[in-house]
């Protein structure tokens, strides 16, 4: 396919909404609209509205699904941005077709992890002008501190790292892009001169130098675990294996996430050469891989859980194994991992449909385990005079419109996007480039660290 | 031009003044000298920028590891820019040095952070007469689980119907022994509540160790209450329904006493508004109002307190006695001291003498929602 046609196809996006793309807006708008009559009645009546309570003598706990779904979209923005500037700094190009979507997923998700912050405090009145004097000094305790800085920290590098691509694409397709966003192009485009590519280029570069050092090793490797890891008052919490746990959790999540969304998009614009079987195939093996370490960093914490474990320890261990909904989260990721085991080995069974099924499932599960790690660590305290108090968790239609909100927003927020901007890049980031480092970056291709194979050409 | 060169072009004898600062710097001073000479040029008009960028280039690469002067930009396909992989256009001492001051910086702070927030009191031992610490002195063979204690920092802390700022729990261990333990707020001495907090809403107040929480500025995100070992914080999770009574503020003006309003997190106070005052001062509510003589309340530092006064008095009585103080293994440092048998790791709670739902209490923040149900739960019955 020829980068005309290529260009023509990615452009389609931008055109005339169809009555079905209405029917999309309608929806996510509804759930929007819901999801803040839902928040103006926790705003009227407090948090008692949700199920959540006081641990201890109260019997319930205090962070629900709110806190696990922070966590969860924090994670797909972590690993949404991950994939995108592995895309620029190994050059793998199986998933270049992706790797503007997963940029805007990471911002819609990362806004959406801020809301649920928001969600969840019982003073969101406060939030600025309670954190912003205590800054400078709560930085050096407070874990949550650690988390704000770091996540806006992030919003604010994506940001830069989605702008500075996008400027080149509309520059190039100015032309052909709908003349009703004119203004908004031009607030983009504002300074921006051709010749500045070569050094946003290697601003590009650094930032993504930078998103792969920070990700794994301070935010969701890191800052994010630690809100629990370093808490000995919640066994179930408490040690070192957070971290990596977290960390296989997001990437999991982002993988199902984007091929969810890049099959949506390739079945709504019949993009099979724009985003071609390559991708997903790769997008696949990726997930199975992840969700590997996943499961096994779980192995890890019940087999130290169980054989001879101190007491808070053991009990934590085991009310998660008894948990049927661990299992209903623990079960269909093996199952993923099974079957695009299998499929990553056996060329042929390859189906797009079942590999974006595999990755929805896996998304779900992670989902799971994530309220359930939050939930189940503040049933399980160490103080055990309190075991036995009656109390239970069970999310309130309050905490659950939050998340028919949070898809909402996500919806809409493509739904937008798509017709602003176009939704995979287009101008080639190599092109022009010469034969020279043509051959450097195939070089790097073969020694990614994923050995992932490069899309056929 | 005899016994001139072109240096003294720039002005006669400034070779002779230029080189040894040059050399100072430590780096090639003859290059020093050409890029001094070329600018001179490029002022003068008789080279191009373009032509001074690229000049010494290569010459700022070998020498300096890299070249940040704009040159770059002018759009040499050989420039460094062009190369995919942009680390080579810095020598790998360069990348080091940048490296290794990125991490001299990390060490800096952290240390400058510890030095200035975080050392704590087993590094740095007070010099002097040991700090005002307020805390408690329970003595478990007393209590018989009559919860006056409860209802009475009920009565004058106003708070709701789920909280229990004080709450006497009954336990059985594994030999069928049944006893009562009142728990208030441990008051910690290293307290991780207070470490937690992310807007300083928490905090332990100097003047006597009071762990406390500013109800002005809390945002409510409940990272305290996760992160207390012992369960005694409880969320404010609906507007209150009883007014303040009592004057809730601290001598410096904080709100700190009584019930934390709406989204905000309150747990046992040690009654700071009592402390303030003179004629109160060293008492707090729930052990004046204890009829078996079970709490006493006072500066755990001063041997001349009420709590230290009966420790001392029930060693002499019995000759030995047994303390204890809860989950020391985390850390925390507590300041409420048991007197009695240490719960066993596999104690459970039981239903007391008096059983706490007897008192009226409830059992989650869920049960006082006040308000109309929406009309969707409404019609399927309510919540
Ligand atoms: S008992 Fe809990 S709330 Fe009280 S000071 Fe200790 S950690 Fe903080
Ligand atoms: S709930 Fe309030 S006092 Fe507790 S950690 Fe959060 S801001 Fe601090």
């Amino acid at each position: 396919m020829d980068e005309q046609t290529r260009t023509r196809h990615i452009l389609k996006t931008l055109g005339r909404p169809t009555p079905k793309y209405f029917i999309f807006l309608l929806l996510g708008g509804a759930g929007l609209l819901w999801f803040l009559y839902a928040w103006s009645y926790q705003l009227q009546y407090g948090m008692a509205v949700t199920g959540l309570g006081d641990w201890g003598a109260g019997g319930g706990v205090p962070w629900g699904i709110y806190i696990g779904s922070f966590i969860w979209w924090v994670g797909i923005a972590h690993g949404g941005i991950i994939i995108s500037a592995s895309v620029r700094l190994f050059k793998l190009e199986a998933f270049k077709p992706v790797a503007r979507m997963a940029e805007l997923l990471t911002i819609a998700a990362l806004s959406v992890a801020g809301l649920y912050i928001i969600l969840h405090v019982g003073r969101p009145d406060r939030i600025v002008t309670s954190i912003i004097p205590a800054f400078p000094w709560r930085i050096h305790f407070s874990p949550l501190v650690w988390d704000v800085t770091v996540i806006t920290l992030y919003f604010v590098m994506t940001g830069t790292y989605l702008l500075l691509t996008v400027r080149r694409d509309i520059h190039f397709l100015q032309k052909k892009l709908p003349a009703v966003f004119a203004p908004l192009y031009r607030l983009l485009l504002m300074g921006y001169h051709p010749s500045e590519d070569k050094k946003v280029e290697r601003m590009v570069w650094w930032l993504a130098l930078g998103i792969i050092l920070m990700a794994p090793l301070l935010l969701h490797g890191g800052v994010i675990p630690w809100l629990f890891a370093l808490l000995p008052s919640m066994p179930g919490w408490y040690g070192a294996i957070q971290g990596p746990q977290f960390l296989s959790i997001a990437l999991t999540s982002a993988l199902g996430a984007v091929l969810l969304i890049a099959y949506i998009f390739r079945r709504a614009y019949g993009w099979k050469d724009v985003l071609p079987d390559s991708a997903f195939r790769s997008l696949g093996s990726a997930l199975a891989l992840f969700a590997l370490f996943f499961l096994w960093l779980q192995l890890q914490q019940i087999i130290t859980g169980v054989f001879a474990p101190p007491l808070g320890v053991e009990e934590s261990t085991a009310a998660k194994l008894h948990q049927p909904l661990y299992w209903a989260a623990i079960i269909p990721v093996g199952l993923v991992l099974l079957y695009l085991g299998a499929q990553w080995a056996i060329r042929s069974i390859f189906s797009i449909t079942r590999t974006v099924v595999a990755g929805v499932v896996a998304v779900l599960a992670v989902f799971l385990e994530k309220v359930l790690f939050v939930v189940e660590g503040l049933m399980e305290p160490g103080f055990k005079l309190y075991q036995g108090v009656p109390g239970s968790y069970w999310p309130s239609w309050v905490e659950l419109s939050s998340v028919v909100g949070a898809f909402s927003f996500v919806l809409v927020f493509f739904l937008v996007v798509a017709k602003v901007m176009p939704i995979v890049e287009v101008v080639e980031e190599e092109a022009g480039a010469s034969d020279g480092h043509r051959e450097m970056a195939e070089l790097r291709l073969r020694t990614t660290p994923l050995g992932l194979r490069r899309a056929e050409k | 031009m005899t016994g001139l060169n072109k240096w003294d072009m720039i002005r006669p004898g400034w070779e002779q003044d230029a080189e040894p600062l040059l050399a100072a710097g430590g780096h090639d001073p003859v290059l020093g000298k050409e890029a001094a000479w070329d600018a001179l040029r490029l002022v003068r008009g008789e080279i191009s920028e373009e032509e001074f960028y690229q000049k010494h280039h290569q010459a700022y690469l070998n020498e300096f590891g890299a070249d940040m002067r704009p040159a770059v930009s002018v759009g040499d396909a050989a420039a460094p820019l062009d190369e995919p992989n942009y680390l080579s256009g810095m020598s790998r001492r360069a990348a080091l040095k940048l490296l290794g001051a990125g991490v001299a910086g990390l060490f800096f702070t952290s240390w400058w952070a510890r030095q200035t927030f975080g050392a704590s009191p087993e590094e740095k031992p007070p010099a002097g007469p040991l700090p005002v610490q307020m805390g408690m002195v329970v003595d478990l063979e007393n209590c018989d689980g009559c919860l006056v204690c409860m209802a009475a920092c009920r009565g004058h802390n106003g708070t709701p119907a789920w909280t229990h700022w004080m709450y006497v729990i009954a336990f059985e261990d594994e030999n069928g022994r049944v006893n009562t333990l009142p728990r208030t707020c441990q008051h910690c001495s290293n307290a991780p509540c207070v470490k937690v907090c992310p807007v300083g809403a928490r905090f332990k107040r100097k003047k006597d160790g009071l762990v406390l929480s500013n109800f002005d500025i809390c945002i409510g995100c409940r990272y305290c209450q996760v992160s207390c070992p012992y369960g005694v914080n409880y969320f404010q999770w609906a507007e209150p329904e009883t007014q303040v009574h009592i004057e809730s503020r601290d001598y410096r003006g904080r709100w700190v006493a009584g019930r934390p309003p709406k989204g905000v997190m309150g747990k046992c106070t040690f009654c700071p508004e009592r402390q303030d005052e003179e004629e109160t001062k060293g008492t707090a509510v729930c052990a004046l109002s204890c009829p078996h003589n079970a709490l006493h309340f006072g500066d755990m530092n001063d041997p001349n307190s009420s709590p230290r006064r009966y420790l001392e008095q029930k060693k002499q009585e019995k000759g030995y006695i047994s303390t204890f103080r809860l989950l020391e293994e985390y850390g925390t440092r507590p300041n409420v001291l048991f007197i009695g048998q240490r719960p066993s790791p596999r104690a459970r709670p039981v239903e007391g003498p008096v059983p706490i739902k007897n008192m009226g209490f409830m059992e989650s923040g869920r049960a006082v929602i006040k308000g109309e149900h929406p009309w969707f739960l409404s019609a399927f019955g309510g919540q």
